[in-house]
This record gives C-alpha cells, structure tokens and sequence, in this order.
C-alpha cells in the first residue's frame, strides 16, 4: 500500500504517541504504515530525518530515548504533553479578532504560519468567528520579505546571520554579520535591532536595503538578547516635543492644522511684524496670515514638512527650523533652468 | 496548487481532536471551520479512517460511525488517544501576538472600548497558552488620527451612518464630502477610511489623519455598486497610477533611498556612484512638487526640464516671502533676493 506524505505522516505521530515507551528506527520502518514503500536504507533514514524535522516545525517535536538493555540504539516517541495546547477558551468574538489578525500580513510565510495556528485553534473547539466587534476594521502591515523567515529562526536559535547591505549614506554595498535580536516596523518601514559584530555595537538595519538572501550561520546560543526598548533603540523615543511657531495662510496647510494650536492674538503682535510686509514684493498682508503653533519632534521632519507647503507658509520660530526649511527650499528653487523660475512666473 | 503534506497532517489531526469534543457535526460545518471543502473533508475522513497505529487491525484504527456518514454528518467513535490540539508554534505565536499587539495600538480599536476589551483578552488568552516568545516581532501601526474622527467614523461604521466630513487632499485642498462608510483600514503608518464618495460619486480612499472634522448623520448607509468587501487592501499602484500620465525621471543622492522603497514608482536604477534614479508617473503633481522640495538637498537632477521649473518655481516665491519679511535674508542666499524681483504673480 502506497501513502500519500501526509498519511504516512499520520499514522508516524498515531504510533509515536502510543507507543509504549520507544519505537526503534527499524520498527518504524517495518510497522509504521508509510515507510515500507522506502526501497533502500538510504532512502528510509532520509524520509524519516525529512518527517521528523517537518513535525518539529509543525510544532510536534519527536524525542529520542535510549532503549536501554544491551545495544546502543536510539528509540522516538512523541509526548503528547510536549505538544498539547493548554487550554484556551476562546468567544465568538475573540475568535473573529484572531481571524481579522489573519489577514493582518501580507506576506506568504507569515499568512502560512497564521493559517496553522488558526487551525490548532479551531481544532482546539473554539466557537464560530464573530466579526462584529470589529467590522469595517481591517489592519494590515507591508510585507516584511524573504529575510523574515531566517531571521526569526536566527532570533529563536540565537544565531549569526550575514547578508549583504546597502547603507543609505553612500549607497555602498557591504557584507554583514549580525547577532539578530528583534524586528520591528514603524512608519511603514521594516528594521532589523541587532549587535553588528562587524562593528562592535548595537545596529538598526532597514530590511529594505537588505540586498541579498539573509544566510543563518554559526551555532545555536551564540548570544544573549539583551532586554531594550524597540522606540528607544530606533531613536523613536528621543526628542522631546517642540513648538514651531508657523505662519500659514487661510484655508492651507490643513493636515498641519489639525495638529497645531492658534496663537492667541495677544501673542500674535510679536510676530507679525516679522510676516512678509503688505508692500513688499510678494502678494499678501499681515493680517491674510493665521499664526499656529506647531508641536514637532524631529526637526528635519518638521523643516520638511514646512518647505513642501512653499508658499503657503512662513515659518517663524525656531531659528534651527527656519533654517532647515531655508536649506530645501534653496535646494528646490536651485533644480530649475537657469532664469526659467523667474520667467515662468512672470 | 497540490496541498503541502504538513497543512494536511494538521488538518488531519485537528479533525480528530475536534470531532472528540464536539461530538457528531455535519461534513458542512466541518469543511467551514476547517476552511476546505466537504469533498476535501470526506478525502480527509477516508484518510483517517485506515489509519492508526502499527498491526492495522481494525481495533488499532481510528473509527467513525459509517451510519452517520451515509446521512452527511461526520461522528467519531473511536480517536486512537489523539484527542490533544497542537500547540502553537514559536513561529505561529509569533505572528498572530505581532498582529494583536498592533491592532491594540490602532486607533480605530483604542476608540472603542468594547473592541479595546476584545482584543485584549483575545491576547491575554493568547500569551498565557504561547509563553512570552512573540518579542522577537513588534509592529506599530498608524496612531490613525484624530480621537473624535476616528470614535464618529467607527460608530457610523457601526451603525451604517452616513457621515460627513471636511477632507484636506495631499495638494492641500479642503472640501467637505457626504460619504458612506466602508471600512477603516490600517495600513502602515497610516489609517484609511475607504468610502463611497457623494462628490465624487465613486468610491474613494481618506486618509484618516486628513479628515479634518467628521460628523455622523443618522441617514443610512445605501449599497453602492463596486463598494464591495473584497478590496480590503489599499491598491497603491492604483492610487499613483495612470497609464496616460507623463513620466518623470528624478536622480537622488543615497539619503533619499526611502523615496523609491515607499512612492510606487515605474523603475530605479541603482548608479554606480551610490547614487539612484527612479522613473515615475505624475499623476500628482501638487504632491510631487511638495515632496521633491521637501527631499531638495538630495535631488541631483529632474527631468523633464518643466517639472524642475514647476518645483523651483515654487520655492522661489516661498523664498521670496522669507526675504521679504523681518527676518533679514540670513541663509537665503541669492536666490532669493533674484526670485523675490519677480515672484509676485501667483
């Protein structure tokens, strides 16, 4: 009788588990529906390594004991106790959250690792899924790519991986070696905390910029993954929150405006002496500005978003903002033709 | 596509452990919970039913009730002690308490105590069956926007409410839309509001932290036609495309890298010197001419020639309004004073 692999499979896990103490390599291979079809010795150590090491991935590690008496030959058995899910009493409602979860990762190895665990847990007796506790709500990552599967079984076995990486300051190409600690995405980006060995210290890594397939290599238990904050290590945490003070003209900048404050009028004497004169060159008058106060944390970010509203907005304070924004906007207006600017407006 | 060996065994063994709580169930509902099809199922049933553990005596085989069978309802008699769900897997844990933890985070969830208290126990539950292993992945989302807008936007959702809102645009136009509400999405660092749009009649995608002010009307929702659930993800390539639009080609120093990694683009091209050029759609143009600004002090070149006028154009007269106003024309330069002669038209 042939087997497919999953029924063989199948009845290698019913006989591991109720097997009285230990199957030895070759009883399985005379008794285990599935692995007489191996036509040679080669061939059977070969599908029997495959089924094990499929299992343990499965989450269903075969243990090997020793039988005891007079040879040296190894027994497998599977502990049920090994593999079990506690239990997990899980609503309607709690399901339809893990099921929307489910849709979260937009890559194939993360959904396949979804999609198992959904089946332990439905298989586990949870009720139906209920959607409404969240409908119409629909989270979802960008896809993280190839290098997440290594990576996280770096992570879990402790091991040094390498790769080749492009860094963003010269564009240069560089191999790597690292001692992998933890992934993260923020603001739509995918970053690698790890120690570099090559450096000596702690790295963040964009896994974008990743250029090669992630290699794990070295042992297990290499390293020691030290507790730390992911905002911290991205330098997410640093900064406190500033205030710019932003002149913006009526009815623009809105996405700025939602997060920034009116500077009440008693204040706004100070500063609109400093707002482009009414006769002065350029179109407008005092009073055709609104004063806001803008709270910001990173500075480049906040210079970046002022030079992209151009002329609709005038920033006032602080100087390092002003500054920055001075600096992109001299770029910007340097791209042009030599002389076209000027004429194209006229 | 032939289904893996390793998602079938689970499945196999899930029915098993299944079936031993829940007693007999319709080969319907089987196929649902387990997400195949009933003639999946009754392939699976066969499966089992022959096997078991090593001599294959009908005593040693896994057993179902053939009556029951005949009548479409699967009934297991006998599960061979293979009555214990799996556990989860690192990997699996992994992914679906990332998923949780950055669904918690999102702001559509925290404005909403009732899914707020889901989800959080849907995790509790989660990480007291896995153990603490998820660390290794941490994800965080958009914060989403607005709390008010957020909270009026779920409970229409909820409800089935149109709702009316004041929407500012990439290129920094406000208008105030009727919309009917399809579903909040999180995608990355931001938070979507996917719509049918009474203005534009068609559907439309908000960002939700540009949705300046949202009210909620007790008119109902109407079925629109294309509003349906199947587009649950973002098509940005849509968004940005436009097969008729005009091409650009922007040349970047090495820092600007995250522009091709983020902005759907035609193609880059990676330059020997580290440097990179990308071709892109204008689709945009208000939005590329703010973001090339923004990104100036690292763009080597545009092309063609009357985008880098528009772009420069544009930060002239912002550079105008600098050197025209009390601050003096520290840092300006030049170019400012030449672009503030002749500025003032727009």
């Amino acid at each position: 009788m042939t087997l497919n692999p999953a029924e063989r499979l199948l009845n290698l896990v019913i006989a591991l588990v109720n097997t009285n103490a230990a199957m030895t390599k070759q009883q399985v291979r005379t008794a285990v529906a599935g692995y007489s079809d191996a036509p040679t010795d080669e061939a059977f150590e070969r599908m029997f390594e495959r089924d094990k090491d499929m299992l343990r991935a499965l989450g269903i590690p075969v243990v090997t004991v020793g039988t005891g008496g007079h040879t040296d030959e190894l027994g497998y058995r599977i502990d049920q106790d090994a593999y079990a899910l506690p239990s997990i009493d899980l609503t309607p409602a709690e399901l339809g959250v893990l099921s929307l979860a489910a849709q979260f990762w937009q890559d194939k190895t993360l959904q396949t690792d979804i999609n198992r665990a959904m089946v332990k847990l439905r298989a586990a007796g949870a009720g139906d899924p209920s959607a409404d506790a969240l409908a119409g709500l629909a989270p979802s990552v960008r896809a993280v790519g190839d290098a997440y599967g290594p990576l996280i079984e770096a992570i879990e076995a402790r091991r040094v991986v390498t790769f080749s990486y492009r860094a963003a300051y010269n564009g240069t190409v560089l191999t790597r070696h690292v001692e992998p600690w933890r992934i993260a995405a923020r603001d739509g980006g995918w970053y690698l905390m790890c120690f570099d060995r090559d450096r000596q210290a702690p790295r963040v890594f964009r896994m974008s910029r990743i250029e090669s397939r992630v290699r794990v290599t070295g042992p297990a238990g290499a390293y020691e993954i030290p507790d730390f904050d992911t905002d911290v290590m991205l330098g997410k945490a640093h900064g406190e929150v500033r205030a710019a003070v932003v002149a913006v003209r009526p009815e623009r900048a809105g996405a700025l405006r939602a997060r920034a404050k009116a500077v009440p009028d008693s204040e706004r004497e100070v500063y609109s002496e400093r707002l482009p004169d009414p006769g002065g060159a350029t179109a407008g008058d005092r009073a055709g500005w609104d004063i806001l106060e803008v709270p910001y944390r990173s500075l480049s970010g906040m210079a970046s978003e002022a030079a992209g509203y151009g002329a609709a907005l005038v920033v006032l304070e602080p100087e390092a903002v002003r500054t920055e924004t001075l600096r992109r906007l001299t770029a910007a207006a340097a791209l042009g033709r030599p002389g076209v600017a000027e004429v194209s407006c006229g | 596509m032939a289904e893996r060996a390793d998602d079938r065994l689970l499945r196999l063994l899930g029915i098993v452990a299944y079936l031993d709580g829940a007693g007999p169930v319709p080969l319907e509902d089987l196929a649902a919970r387990f997400g195949t099809t009933p003639a999946q199922i009754q392939k699976d049933v066969d499966a089992l039913w022959v096997s078991g553990t090593p001599g294959y005596w009908p005593d040693d085989l896994i057993d179902f009730d053939a009556a029951s069978i005949d009548r479409g309802v699967v009934h297991l008699t006998e599960a061979r002690g293979m009555t214990r769900p799996l556990r989860l897997g690192t990997r699996e844990a992994v992914a679906l308490v990332a998923a949780l933890r950055a669904m918690r985070a999102t702001g559509a969830v925290q404005a909403d105590p009732a899914r707020s208290a889901v989800v959080e126990s849907a995790l509790r539950k989660l990480t007291d069956a896995t153990g603490e292993a998820a660390s290794a992945v941490d994800v965080r989302l958009a914060p989403g926007g607005d709390r008010q807008v957020v909270a009026a936007i779920t409970s229409a959702l909820t409800a089935g409410h149109r709702l009316r809102i004041r929407y500012v645009t990439s290129s920094d136009v406000v208008s105030e839309r009727e919309v009917d509400p399809v579903r909040l999405h999180t995608q990355d660092e931001y938070a979507y509001l996917a719509a049918w749009c009474y203005r534009a009649t068609a559907p439309r995608t908000f960002r939700v932290d540009r949705i300046l002010e949202a009210t909620e009307t007790d008119v109902p929702v109407q079925a629109h036609p294309g509003v349906g659930e199947r587009s649950a993800e973002i098509d940005f390539a849509a968004l940005f495309a436009g097969g008729s639009s005009p091409l650009a080609t922007i040349r970047f120093a090495p820092r600007a890298r995250w522009f091709a990694e983020e902005v759907p683009v035609e193609s880059v091209r990676n330059l020997p010197d580290g440097d990179f050029e990308v071709t892109l759609r204008v689709t945009n143009p208000g939005w590329l001419r703010s973001t090339l600004i923004q990104l100036a002090p690292y763009v080597r070149s545009v092309a063609p020639a009357a985008l880098a006028d528009d772009v420069a154009g544009a930060a002239a007269e912002a550079l105008a309004l600098y050197a025209t106003g009390g601050f003096g024309g520290a840092g300006t330069g030049s170019v400012a004073g030449d672009a503030a002669t002749s500025a003032n038209q727009h």
